[in-house]
C-alpha cells in the first residue's frame, strides 16, 4: 500500500492569490483549503503527492460578499457551514443553502470549502482503494464498469463511470452561477511582478464528463477563488432534494435543485426554470426538457401532463450501467419531489 | 507560536509532524481522544479548537497554532452532559464517548443559551450529533442524556451512581484501552497481506531495517504457505515509527506463484471451478466462524454439506413436493438473502507485546482474556503463569475479537524478535477487511399449512459465504422454531477467495429469521390471519407467548395502520420472533479478597461494554447488603481466577452467579472471624468494616454451580447447554419514502425473555443496541466486493455504512422475566437473542407499509425503488 502522509510533504503557506497561483503553476504541487478530503486521497494514492500549498493565509477568499440586489459573490475557502447557516443567503438562494447544510457531517462542513467541494475528487471505491489503477491515476482501465459500480453513473458520458460527487455544483448549476478562476503564470522571468489573469466560468464549464482523468478541467496554476450568483428574480422559489440511504451524513444516490420564476411576482405560473441534478452523470447536469415542461407550472396545483412527460423523458437521456438501471426512476422521482417542493415552497 | 491545550499553554508541532490526533494521543498522552475511522466519519476523534469541535485525524497538527484546543481531559468531567452520559449510560464500550461528549457539549451549552432549560427533540439531537457512530448502538441513552442535559438536570453532581460503574472513566476518557497503551520504547508492527487471491507464496524477504540488516519478519502464513484471499496476512514488520514501518511493510517482497482463484460463490460451485481446498487436510484446517464446534459435513467441490436437521424429514419433503406438485397454495416457497455484516467495532484489533526475563507481557483488545492467555501459553510454549494479559477496556467486539489473531501474533512475534515492545493495530481498511463477519447467505424457505392453518411441514435450505471460512448454521437455527412439525433443515458452506468470517453477535440467528419470519408473514397473509395470531398458534414457546400477549395488548401493534397505504410516506408495523439457545460457562469463577480493609472482586473475565464490571460489584454488593462503591472490581487480568468470555450470550449468567457464591464464601470466612457478621441477609456496614479489618488477606473463590436438574450437555472448554432457550419477539414501526425508496425505522418494540435480569439499565441497553445494529442490517450494512480479484472496496466507514443517530427508531426494551427458575441465579444471556429478529420484523414492517415483499437485505433505495411505481 503506497502511504503517503500529508504532513511529511513540504508545506507552504502563500499569502497572496498570486504567489499561490505560481507555487501551483508548476505542475505537482496540491492545493489544500479545508483538508478534509487530501490526506485520505493522499493515503490511498487516489491524489499523486506533492509539496502541498495551503491557502489557509491568502487573503480575500472567504466570506459573502453581497450586492444590494441579492447578487453574491462567495470566497472560495469560505466553508459549508458558512454558507448553510447564513440566514441571508437562506432567504435569497434557499436551493444554494438547502444544499450546504444536507451534505457531510456538522464537523466536515465547519472545516470543509466552497472550493473545495466544488473540485474534490470523485468517491469511486476504486479510486479510492491502492490495489487498482485507472484511468483517474494514469491507468488505462475503469474497473468500475466492469465491476461493483451501484453507485455509478446513469448517463454515461465517457469511460470513467463515478459520478461527480459535489453538492454544492449542483446548485450552483441551477443558480447559473459563475465561477472566478486565478490563472497562473508559472515562475519564469518577472512572474512575481504579474497578477494572475483571471477568468470567469459557467459552472457547467468547470466539467467535462468525457475526460476521464481527473474531476474537473482547471489547470495547474488555476486557483478558483470564488463563485458567483446573479440577483435572485422577485417570484423565485427553489428547492433541494436528494435520495440516500442513511438520513444524514451521507453522499447522495441522486440529488436536485430546481430554481423557478413565476409571474406575479411569485403567485402566477412559472415563466422560467432551471433544474440541475447531481448522483447520475460524471458532471451535474441541466434538464433542459424538464425546465421547458415547467413552463406555465403553476404553484400549489399538481404538475400538469408537460411535466410527466418530462420526467418521463428522462429516461431516453439515461444510459445505465448494468447495476445502475434503478437510477433512472430514482432520477425520475427525485426531479418530481424537488419540483414539487418547490412548487410548494413559498416564494421569496 | 504555541498552543493552548486544556487551558495550559502547550508546545505547537514543530515539525510538519502528524494529525491533530496524533499529536495529542502520542505526544501529549492525551488518549482520551480516540481514532477509530481515520477518516472523519466516525467522530471518535472530535477536539473543541477555539471552542468548535473538528475531526483531529483530519486536521494537520501544525493548523493547530495560536489555537485554544480542549480535549475531553479539559472538560474535567464536570460538564452536565457528562454526568447525563453517565447517568443514562449514553455508552457501552466507551470508545466513541469522548468524541460524543465533547460535539454534545457545544450543543447543550449553545441550545440552552439559546433555549433555555428546555428539551431538543430527537431531530434536532440526531442533526447536532451527525457526526458521530456508536457501532455499540448506545443511541437511545444518549438522546436521553443530552435533552436531559439541556433541560438543565445534571447541573450538579447526581444524587445516584450510574448504573456503569465505569461510566465516569469512560465519558472523561480516562479509561485507557489498548489502543492507548504503548510504553516509551514501544515500536510499531504493520502486517503485509497477500495483494492476490490465490497463490503459492515462495519467498518473503525484507528491506533493510532500521540498523542496516535486513528487518526481521514475523511468518504469519499457514504450513501450507498458501495465501487464499487478499489481505491474507503474510509477515509483519516493525519500526520504531508507523511510518517506518509501513515503509519497511512495503518493501517487503512476496515472491509468489499465482493459482487460480474464484471469489463469486455462484461461480465457485460450478464444477470447473477452482478448488480451495483439495485435501482432506486442508479442509480440515479450513477457518470457521461457527461459535460452536462446527461439526463434520461432506465436501463437494467448493461447497461443504450439507449439515441436516430432521425431525421425520422424509414426511416433510414428501409433503413440500407433493404440495408443489398440486400447487397448493398454502405452500410458500421463497429465496432470501442476506449481505456481508462486518462487526467493524470502533477501537480495532490491537495488540502490544513484550518479553521480560522469558515472560510475555500482553495488552490485547479481546473478548476473551483467560482464553486469549491459554492458547498465548500454548502457542509459545510457557508455562500459562509466565504470559501476563492485560485488558483494562475494551472498544467493542460483536464476536470478533476471540482468537489469537494476527495482530497478536504479529506483535508477540516482533517483539521477540526485535527486543522491544511492539504494538500491532489495524487500521481501518485491514479492520473492514480481514477482522471477521458474518457471511452473507442464500436461504430457501418452504412452510406448507394445512387446511386447518397448522404448520404441516418446514425446510430449509441455506448456503453460507463465508469466503475461505465454513461454519454456516442459518438453517439450523430455523429447526429450533415454530413447534415439532415435521422438517428437515440443511446448511452448506460455499468457499471462496475472499475473507473469512468470525462468528458475530448471535451467529447464523438474523438470517435465518430474516428468511423465516419473512415466510410466517406471507403464510400468514395466505391464510388471510393476522400475522401474530399465527404465531401465537404455531408456537408453542412459553417464553415468546408471553410475548405475544404482551404485543397483543401493545398500541404500536393494536393500533398499527389497516388497509392499503397510500401516499408518499407510508406507515407500516411488523414483528419477528426469535429464540436463541441458553449456553453457560461452567469454569467461571470470582475471587473476593480482603485488602487493605478493602474488598476486591477479582476474575480474569472482561467488559467489552456489556457492563459485566457492574454487574460482578453490585451482585457481590447486593449478597452483602452493602453499596457497590465499597468495593474494587478488577478484570481484565489473566493472573486472576478463570473468567468467561464475552461471548455466546453466556457471561452474566456464568460469572453473576460465581460472584454470588463468593460473596456467601466470604461471608462464612468473615463469620468465622467476626460473630457480628449475620449469617444472611444484609451486613451492617459497622460489622462488615470491623470484619473486613480484621480478614486481611483472607481470598475465597465463587464458582458457578449446576442448575437444577443439571445442564444439557456436559461442559466443552468451557461451554454447557443449558435447559430452555430464550425468546425475543420485536416489533417495528417503519415509514416508507415510496419516492425515493427510503426507510426510516420510527418506533420499535423489543420484547425479550431472558429470566431475571441482573441490572435493568445496562442489560436495556444492549438490547437497544441490538436493535440499532439490527437496522443496520436491514438497511444499510453490506460489505463489497471487487467481484474479479474479492478485494474487498467498502474498507472505509464511508462505504461500510452503518447506522448513526438519525437512522434509528424510538425503542421500548420490555423483559420477561420468568421461565428460568432452573437456573443458578435465575437469569440467562441476552446479547444474541435480542439481535435476531429486529432486521426480520423491519421487512415485515416494509412490507405490511407497501405490500411488496423485499427478499434481499440490506434494503436499499434501488431495491425498494422499483417496487413502489
Amino acid at each position: 500500500m503506497t502511504t503517503v502522509r500529508q504532513t511529511e510533504l513540504t508545506t507552504s503557506r502563500p499569502t497572496s492569490v498570486a504567489e499561490a497561483s505560481r507555487e501551483l503553476a508548476g505542475g505537482g504541487a496540491l492545493p489544500r483549503a479545508g483538508g478534509t478530503d487530501l490526506a485520505a486521497c493522499l493515503e490511498v494514492g487516489a491524489i499523486a503527492p506533492g509539496p502541498l500549498v495551503d491557502l489557509l493565509d491568502v487573503p480575500g477568499l472567504r466570506g459573502c460578499h453581497w450586492a444590494g440586489d441579492g447578487a453574491v459573490r462567495i470566497g472560495a475557502m469560505t466553508t459549508v457551514a458558512e454558507l448553510g447557516t447564513d440566514p441571508r443567503l437562506a432567504g435569497l438562494h434557499p436551493g444554494l443553502a438547502a444544499a450546504a447544510r444536507a451534505l457531510a457531517t456538522p464537523q466536515i462542513r465547519g472545516t470543509a470549502t466552497v472550493g473545495g467541494n466544488l473540485l474534490q475528487r470523485n468517491r469511486c471505491s476504486y479510486l479510492r482503494n491502492p490495489a487498482f489503477d485507472c484511468f483517474q491515476t494514469g491507468g488505462g482501465t475503469c474497473p468500475a464498469r466492469s465491476g461493483d459500480h451501484l453507485r455509478g453513473v446513469v448517463v454515461d458520458q465517457g469511460p470513467c463511470v463515478a459520478p461527480h460527487p459535489s453538492s454544492l455544483a449542483v446548485a450552483l448549476l441551477a443558480y447559473d452561477a459563475t465561477v472566478h478562476v486565478a490563472r497562473g503564470r508559472g515562475s519564469g522571468p518577472g512572474a512575481d511582478a504579474q497578477s494572475p489573469e483571471t477568468a470567469e466560468l459557467g459552472v457547467a464549464e468547470l466539467y467535462d464528463g468525457t475526460d476521464p482523468t481527473g474531476d474537473h478541467v482547471l489547470a495547474p496554476g488555476d486557483l478558483l477563488t470564488a463563485v458567483a450568483l446573479p440577483a435572485p428574480v422577485p417570484g423565485e422559489r427553489a428547492a433541494h432534494l436528494r435520495a440516500a440511504g442513511r438520513s444524514r451524513a451521507e453522499w447522495p444516490l441522486v440529488e436536485a435543485v430546481v430554481r423557478t420564476e413565476c409571474a406575479d411576482g411569485g403567485t402566477g405560473p412559472v415563466v422560467r426554470a432551471a433544474v440541475a441534478v447531481g448522483g447520475v452523470a460524471r458532471t451535474p447536469l441541466r434538464l433542459p426538457g424538464v425546465e421547458a415542461a415547467l413552463v406555465g407550472a403553476v404553484p400549489g396545483e399538481e404538475a400538469g401532463a408537460a411535466v410527466v412527460g418530462a420526467l418521463e423523458g428522462l429516461a431516453e437521456l439515461c444510459s445505465p450501467l448494468p447495476a445502475t438501471g434503478y437510477k433512472v426512476p430514482l432520477l425520475q422521482s427525485t426531479v418530481r419531489g424537488v419540483i414539487e417542493q418547490a412548487l410548494a415552497a413559498p416564494n421569496r | 507560536m504555541g498552543i493552548r491545550v486544556n487551558g495550559a499553554p502547550s508546545s505547537a508541532p514543530d515539525d510538519p509532524g502528524p494529525s491533530a490526533a496524533e499529536h495529542l494521543r502520542d505526544r501529549l498522552g492525551l488518549t482520551g481522544t480516540k481514532i477509530a475511522c481515520g477518516s472523519g466519519v466516525c467522530g471518535a476523534c472530535t477536539i473543541l479548537v477555539d471552542g468548535t469541535p473538528a475531526a483531529s485525524c483530519l486536521l494537520p497538527a501544525d493548523h493547530l497554532a495560536g489555537r485554544d484546543v480542549t480535549t475531553v481531559e479539559g472538560l474535567d468531567g464536570r460538564h452536565p452532559v457528562q454526568r447525563a452520559f453517565a447517568a443514562h449510560d449514553g455508552l457501552q464500550c466507551g470508545y466513541c464517548t469522548p468524541g460524543f461528549v465533547l460535539e454534545a457539549s457545544v450543543f447543550v451549552d449553545a441550545w440552552r443559551a439559546e433555549h433555555g432549560d428546555t428539551r431538543p427533540d430527537r431531530a434536532t439531537v440526531a442533526d447536532a450529533l451527525a457526526g458521530h457512530l456508536c457501532r455499540c448502538g448506545a443511541y437511545e441513552g444518549i438522546f436521553a442524556a443530552v435533552a436531559a442535559a439541556c433541560a438543565g438536570e445534571f447541573d450538579t453532581e447526581a444524587d445516584q451512581a450510574p448504573p456503569r460503574a465505569d461510566a465516569p472513566a469512560k465519558v472523561t476518557g480516562r479509561a485507557r484501552f489498548t489502543a492507548d497503551l504503548a510504553p516509551p520504547g514501544t515500536w510499531e508492527g504493520v502486517i503485509v497481506r497477500s495483494t492476490v487471491p490465490h497463490a503459492r507464496v515462495l519467498k518473503v524477504s525484507a528491506d533493510a531495517g532500521p540498523d542496516g540488516a535486513p528487518a526481521p519478519l514475523a511468518d504469519l502464513l499457514g504450513e501450507d504457505r498458501l495465501v487464499r484471499y487478499v489481505g491474507q496476512p503474510i509477515a509483519a514488520v516493525a519500526a520504531p515509527t508507523r511510518a517506518a514501518a509501513k515503509a519497511l511493510a512495503k518493501a517487503v517482497r512476496v515472491d509468489h506463484e499465482p493459482l487460480p482463484a474464484v471469489t463469486d460463490p455462484e461461480a465457485a460451485r460450478s464444477p470447473d471451478a477452482p478448488v480451495l481446498y483439495r485435501t482432506k487436510q486442508e479442509r480440515a484446517a479450513a477457518p470457521t466462524y461457527g461459535e460452536a464446534p462446527t461439526p463434520s459435513a461432506p465436501w463437494n467441490g467448493n461447497v461443504r454439506g450439507p449439515g441436516v436437521l430432521s425431525w421425520r424429514g422424509p414426511t416433510a419433503v414428501a409433503r413440500l413436493r407433493d404440495a408443489s406438485r398440486r400447487g397448493d397454495p398454502l405452500l410458500v416457497a421463497e429465496e432470501y438473502t442476506t449481505a456481508t455484516q462486518v462487526h467493524s467495532p470502533l477501537e480495532p484489533h490491537v495488540s502490544v507485546a513484550s518479553w521480560a526475563d522469558g515472560d510475555l507481557y500482553l495488552h490485547v483488545s479481546t473478548q476473551s482474556v483467560s482464553k486469549i492467555a491459554d492458547r498465548a501459553a500454548k502457542r509459545w510454549n510457557l508455562p500459562r503463569e509466565r504470559v501476563h494479559l492485560v485488558t483494562e477496556y475494551v472498544g467493542g467486539g460483536f464476536g470478533a475479537k476471540n482468537s489469537l489473531s494476527p495482530d497478536v501474533v504479529a506483535a508477540v512475534e516482533l517483539s521477540r524478535l526485535n527486543g522491544v515492545p511492539v504494538r500491532v493495530s489495524l487500521d481501518r481498511s485491514e479492520e473492514l477487511t480481514d477482522a471477521g463477519h458474518r457471511p452473507g447467505t442464500r436461504t430457501r424457505v418452504a412452510l406448507l399449512a394445512g387446511r386447518d392453518g397448522s404448520l404441516r411441514a418446514m425446510s430449509v435450505d441455506s448456503y453460507g459465504d463465508g469466503g475461505v471460512s465454513v461454519g454456516s448454521n442459518a438453517a439450523v437455527l430455523a429447526a429450533l422454531m415454530y413447534g415439532r412439525s415435521p422438517r428437515r433443515v440443511r446448511d452448506f458452506d460455499v468457499v471462496t477467495n475472499r475473507p473469512p468470517g468470525e462468528p458475530m453477535r448471535g451467529p447464523g440467528g438474523p438470517p435465518m429469521a430474516w428468511a423465516l419470519e419473512q415466510a410466517v408473514d406471507t403464510m400468514a397473509r395466505r391464510l388471510g390471519e393476522d400475522p401474530l395470531s399465527l404465531r401465537r398458534r404455531w408456537d408453542g414457546n412459553p417464553k415468546r407467548r408471553a410475548l405475544y400477549e404482551r404485543v397483543a395488548e401493545l398500541p404500536l401493534w393494536r393500533d398499527r395502520p389497516r388497509g392499503k397505504r397510500t401516499g408518499r410516506f407510508r406507515r407500516g408495523v411488523g414483528l419477528a420472533a426469535a429464540g436463541w439457545p441458553y449456553l453457560l460457562a461452567p469454569r467461571a469463577r470470582v475471587e473476593l479478597v480482603v485488602e487493605g480493609g478493602t474488598l476486591v472482586v477479582r476474575s480474569a473475565t472482561q467488559d467489552i461494554g456489556t457492563g459485566i464490571r457492574s454487574v460482578l460489584g453490585d451482585v457481590v454488593a447486593d449478597r452483602l447488603g452493602t453499596d457497590a462503591a465499597n468495593l474494587r472490581v478488577e478484570i481484565g487480568q489473566s493472573s486472576s481466577v478463570h473468567g468467561t468470555g464475552s461471548f455466546g450470550s453466556r457471561t452474566t449468567t456464568s460469572m453473576g452467579p460465581a460472584a454470588a457464591d463468593a460473596a456467601d464464601r466470604l461471608r462464612e470466612a468473615l463469620r468465622e472471624l467476626s460473630p457480628d457478621v449475620p449469617a444472611s441477609g444484609p451486613v451492617p456496614e459497622h460489622a462488615l468494616k470491623e470484619a473486613l479489618a480484621a480478614a486481611e488477606g483472607v481470598s475465597v473463590v465463587g464458582e458457578r454451580g449446576l442448575d437444577r436438574w443439571g445442564q444439557l450437555t456436559p461442559d466443552m472448554a468451557d461451554l454447557a447447554v443449558g435447559r430452555g432457550m430464550s425468546g425475543a419477539v420485536h416489533v417495528m414501526e417503519v415509514e416508507v419514502d415510496t419516492l425515493l425508496g427510503r426507510v426510516r425505522p420510527a418506533r420499535c418494540w423489543a420484547g425479550i425473555a431472558a429470566g431475571r435480569i441482573y441490572s435493568e439499565r445496562l442489560a436495556r441497553n444492549q438490547c437497544e443496541g441490538a436493535v440499532v445494529q439490527g437496522v443496520g442490517y436491514a438497511l444499510f450494512e453490506e460489505r463489497r466486493d471487487d467481484p474479479a480479484s474479492g478485494v474487498v472496496l467498502s474498507d472505509n466507514l464511508e462505504d461500510y455504512r452503518i447506522p448513526g443517530m438519525g437512522d434509528v427508531p424510538e425503542t421500548e426494551v420490555y423483559f420477561h422475566q420468568e421461565g428460568f427458575e432452573h437456573v443458578v441465579g435465575g437469569g440467562i444471556g441476552l446479547g444474541e437473542v435480542s439481535v435476531v429478529g429486529v432486521a426480520a420484523a423491519l421487512g415485515n414492517a416494509v412490507y405490511d407499509a407497501t405490500g411488496h415483499r423485499q427478499h434481499d437485505l440490506p434494503l436499499r433505495p434501488d431495491r425498494l425503488i422499483g417496487d413502489q411505481r
